[in-house]
């Protein structure tokens, strides 16, 4: 009897052992990774963000923030040239962890970004354990910063839980009553859970809350008609990308009286321009706008538009600032533990947002903007307000 | 509640011409096609490409919905000659390669049009919201109500009252013997075939400033249309319908009555009704 | 049987007394030899491949036996199933959550997920095996997304769609150190794929096996012989839960996170597809076919900026059309002697 077969698995076989025969094996001694080197060789930086899948458009925002600062240097951070490579963090943590822990294991000197919080959460261990440190442009999720904060992790974006709980005193003071709405995973949960807590805080009263299934739902109709029924004057909310779109549209389609409050995800980039007029007249709480009136936003703007042709958005800025974060912690760090330490002492970042320092978390310590959608120049846009105090 | 079941019903038309054509495609030819999500997500790219943002007026929309046709069917076409080779090497394999093709097509299009997220608005003259019942409701979503039942109907039509609906429904039965009749077995199947996609892309026009077209859209529509098209029956059109308009309910009255466990009311729906009836609702006979 | 046979080359030897097999045959003794070539090969890899190679496979490996008991499900048992991610999944939470609560030994998470896996396909089993065909697939992708949807829901004890994190490296024996190289990882991932793919071979090849490709090609058949189809499938079924919940063990073991993605349509879709291009019932083709899937996904398509997608669709298209059964159907050109059969 042949077996045919046989000599074709040996031959897939020796190409595979061909292909791993390179590079030093995996059972050396277990010393971190990160290169001692001098204190001005190149350095090389991971960037992890979408460039496939439902959160592509963030992904290119914070590419192109990350990168507009190294123009801005010449291509250096800390004085030293940056060798960039982009890896596709993709939808899920399927290939996200993957994705970091390949950078990781090339020895990467940092590593910026990532959407999903479940990839931040879930790689946590992999960079404090290598020493490599992760510098989160966006993920939100409060225990990054929070239960599992790690030397080796900081972040320059937000909490879905700060950003939510910033609105909440305001909403205290015009609403009578909120019912609340997100969808059902943790950063809905999580934003709710914080905007509850300082609404309630500053004398708000819930009138209820549901959350939508994630991801799955298209059709708001039945979750609004419940927000109707409670009789309540103002709707909290919290969604993002497609569904934030849909949600805002139908919110306007079928007639929903209450003043519309959100996150400031919800009308945020691509998200307000499909939305379109449906937008208008949603108050948000963000820790930026592209409307910002403080010198150091006018000159990023006007570099960001020359440069891409469109308004930054809060993603842009979150790796801009992680950029220039690096920037300082780089400069002269032999290695991991090195760069850690140039973190600790970055002290205030000036950052188009405002400046803001970093809690024992290594989360941004920033201020809030109350923004409301407006039409300006023929554009929709989130003017500012007023800074929100008071959370 | 009233409007709640009425929206139920929009959803579920527009479901019911997603799974009309998915459910013939496999009772015609028994292929399981799973590049059928990104037809549709095909057909609001068109949408957006001709309606614009702006929405236009209702020949735009008109317009954009005979594009819709020409193109799905043209797809629908290339689709069964791809498939034709295959056909008889079981589901599986036809999974395989459609779904191969869904991928290809998916990132083709999101190639052309960009991975944010697009939106189309009805016509400026079907933009408005009527009272209903109390409450307020768009123009728009009882225009889909309309166009989907009298598509409905024109299905029924076509099917149990045309000589062509006859052959479609022998070759449903015995695909051989129909042969051995001397009809042309091949350009039936692809006619089949073209006019399921053709409905596919044409569902996503009509659903366009319902959801909006984003990457991800393909795979929800195309899971949707599975669980529709196997609750009803496979091969049944009453069987998509009565599936469509069931689901259509569960996602909106479901949600209304038991919003804590709105995630699992459409899978449950579906496995109760396998577990009840475990050829579907209708089936046609077609064993899977 | 006549009692009179001619004699045919490699025929099996039979016992004079019972006319029943006996001894190891030629074939089988010539599958034990490429397979202990196969897993010298692969426990070589850690001594010159770096760290990334060496969690990919690491990765894969886990895949691919989920992918093996999936081609039992399917290729052996004529079961096709859309939803074998959930007692994948459900296995990998059951070791994670067995690693921070209880325990770091290895063995026990095995063993715990195993259960877990079993459990699982045991409870819905009894429902789910009375199906057929593309209800049987709809059937099995709905009860996973049920569990998808649960995953993500229970925070309180899979960590809701954030995932469960802080999973300890795991430790071979108590009082163990935990296990932090890739590559020490790495062969404890191996030997337990190895066995899982050993036993599911075993299973296949023995009258069980028989029985449930009888079941497969022609069930009326079958019963009209006296076998309880229910029971066969319901059988094998919760055997391929089992071997899918020690598969969830090591994912959990390699990434020390767990998802619910992980219980989710694409994980039961790209594992069905392995099967698929592997060539179904070859078993070993199941582990090419995860091989192929996976390493284009999450190695190559995360550097194509953004093109992943196409690629993988790319390689489906392909496949179907060049490996019509398979990489198993792959036939080098060779002179088959009169009467052998495969």
């Amino acid at each position: 009897m042949t077996r045919p077969q046989t000599p074709l698995a040996l031959a897939g076989l020796a190409a595979l052992l061909a292909l791993t025969a390179c590079g030093g094996g995996s059972l050396g001694s277990d010393e971190p990774a990160g290169s001692a080197a001098a204190d001005s060789s190149p350095v090389d930086i991971g960037l992890l963000v979408p460039t496939s899948g439902v959160y592509a458009p963030l992904g290119e925002d914070m590419a192109n923030g990350f990168r507009l600062y190294l123009t801005q240097k010449a291509g250096k951070l800390g004085g030293r040239t940056v060798n960039l490579q982009t890896v596709d963090e993709g939808e899920s943590p399927d290939t996200g962890v993957p994705g970091a822990q390949r950078l990781i294991q090339q020895e990467v000197d940092a590593v910026v970004g990532i959407v999903n919080s479940a990839t931040a959460l879930g790689v946590r261990d992999a960079f404090e354990e290598a020493q490599v440190p992760l510098i989160v442009a966006n993920a939100g999720a409060d225990a990054i910063t929070g239960e599992r904060r790690s030397d080796y992790v900081w972040r320059t974006s937000f909490s879905n839980g700060g950003v939510a709980s910033a609105l909440g005193p305001h909403a205290a003071e015009t609403c009578t009553s909120a019912f609340l709405m997100a969808s059902d995973y943790a950063a809905g949960k999580e934003a709710v859970a914080g905007f509850e807590r300082s609404f309630t805080g500053a004398g708000g009263k819930v009138a209820g809350k549901v959350l939508s299934p994630f991801g799955t739902t298209t059709n708001y109709q039945p979750f609004l008609a419940q927000a109707t029924s409670s009789g309540a004057d103002c709707v909290y909310s919290f969604f993002a990308g497609a569904e934030a779109v849909a949600f805002t549209r139908q919110y306007r389609e079928l007639g929903l009286k209450p003043t519309l409050l959100a996150s400031g995800f919800q009308t945020e980039g691509g998200v307000l321009t499909a939305a379109g007029q449906a937008a208008v007249g949603i108050e948000t709480s963000l820790h930026y706008s592209d409307q910002l009136d403080n010198p150091r936003n006018r000159e990023f703007v006007t570099a960001y538009r020359a440069a891409y042709n469109e308004p930054p958005t809060v993603y842009a800025v979150q790796a801009y600032d992680a950029a220039q974060v690096l920037d300082k912690a780089l400069a002269g760090a032999a290695d991991g533990p090195a760069v850690v330490k140039g973190l600790q002492q970055v002290g205030t970042v000036d950052s188009p947002r405002g400046s803001f320092t970093f809690d024992e978390g290594h989360g941004p310590k920033q201020a809030y903007y109350l923004r409301t959608v407006e039409q300006k120049d023929g554009a929709l846009v989130n003017a500012v307000r007023s800074e929100l105090t008071g959370s | 509640m009233l409007i709640t079941v009425i929206d139920g019903v929009a959803l579920g038309v527009l479901l019911f011409t997603i799974a009309l054509g998915l459910s013939l495609v496999f009772g015609v030819m028994d292929v399981l096609n799973l590049a059928h999500g990104v037809l549709f997500l095909g057909g609001t790219y068109v949408a957006v490409a001709v309606l614009g943002d702006g929405g236009g007026s209702i020949a735009t929309l008109v317009l954009a919905a005979l594009v819709a046709l020409v193109a799905g069917a043209l797809a629908g076409a290339g689709l069964s000659l791809v498939t034709r080779p295959i056909s008889a090497r079981g589901h599986l394999d036809q999974a395989l390669l459609t779904l191969g093709i869904a991928f290809v097509g998916a990132d083709l299009l999101s190639q052309a049009f960009g991975n944010e997220v697009r939106s189309v608005s009805p016509p400026a003259a079907l933009a408005s919201s009527v009272g209903i019942a109390g409450g307020s409701y768009p123009v728009y979503r009882l225009l889909v109500i309309v166009v989907g039942l009298l598509l409905a109907v024109a299905a029924w039509y076509v099917v149990e009252r045309t000589r062509v609906g006859a052959l479609v429904q022998a070759t449903v039965a015995d695909a051989p013997m129909v042969r051995a009749l001397g009809v042309n077995t091949t350009r039936l199947v692809t006619g089949v075939f073209a006019a399921g996609a053709a409905l596919a892309a044409f569902g996503g026009v009509l659903g366009a400033p319902i959801i909006s077209a984003s990457p991800g859209v393909d795979t929800r529509v195309l899971i949707l249309g599975l669980v529709v098209v196997v609750i009803g029956g496979l091969g049944s059109v009453s069987g998509a319908l009565v599936g469509a308009l069931l689901i259509g309910q569960a996602e909106t009255l479901g949600v209304s009555l038991l919003p804590t466990y709105a995630s699992f009311l459409t899978f449950g729906t579906m496995a109760l009704v396998l577990l009840l009836r475990p050829a579907g609702l209708l089936a046609s006979g077609r064993t899977a | 049987m006549t009692a009179v046979t001619t004699p045919v080359p490699d025929a099996q030897p039979t016992s004079a007394l019972t006319g029943r097999p006996s001894g190891l045959t030629s074939r089988v003794r010539r599958d034990l030899v490429v397979g202990a070539v196969v897993v010298l090969v692969l426990a070589a890899v850690p001594f010159s491949a770096p760290p990334e190679i060496v969690n990919a496979l690491s990765r894969i490996l886990a895949l691919a036996l989920l992918a093996v008991s999936l081609d039992l499900l399917v290729g052996v048992a004529g079961l096709p199933s859309l939803g074998h991610a959930a007692p994948f999944g459900i296995g990998a939470y059951a070791a994670g959550i067995t690693a921070k609560e209880l325990t770091t030994v290895a063995p026990v998470q095995l063993l715990v997920a195993v259960l877990a896996g079993a459990g699982m396909s045991a409870a819905v089993g009894w429902l789910v095996v009375r199906s057929r065909g593309t209800y049987l697939l709809m059937l099995t992708l709905a009860v996973a997304e049920l569990f998808h949807v649960l995953a993500g829901r229970w925070q309180d004890v899979t960590g809701g769609t954030n995932g469960l994190v802080g999973i300890p490296a795991i430790t071979l024996w108590p009082g163990g150190d935990p296990v932090r190289l890739a590559g020490y990882r790495y062969w404890y991932v191996l030997a337990v794929a190895v066995v899982g793919f050993a036993l599911v071979v075993v299973v296949s090849r023995s009258a069980f096996g028989r029985s449930l490709r009888g079941i497969r090609d022609n069930e009326v058949r079958m019963s009209s012989l006296g076998y309880s189809a229910f029971r066969l499938k319901y059988t094998v079924f919760v055997l391929a839960g089992a071997v899918a919940g020690a598969a969830g063990s090591l994912w959990a073991a390699q990434a020390r996170f767990v998802s619910p993605t992980d219980l989710g349509f694409e994980v039961s879709a790209l594992a069905l597809l392995a099967v698929v291009i592997g060539g179904r019932g070859s078993l070993w083709g199941a582990v090419l076919g995860t091989a192929l899937v996976f390493y284009v996904r999450d190695e190559i398509g995360p550097l194509l900026g953004g093109r992943g997608q196409l690629l993988l669709g790319l390689v489906f298209i392909a496949a179907v059309f060049l490996l019509p059964r398979g990489f198993a159907g792959l036939r080098l050109p060779r002179r088959r002697p009169a009467g052998a059969s495969s």
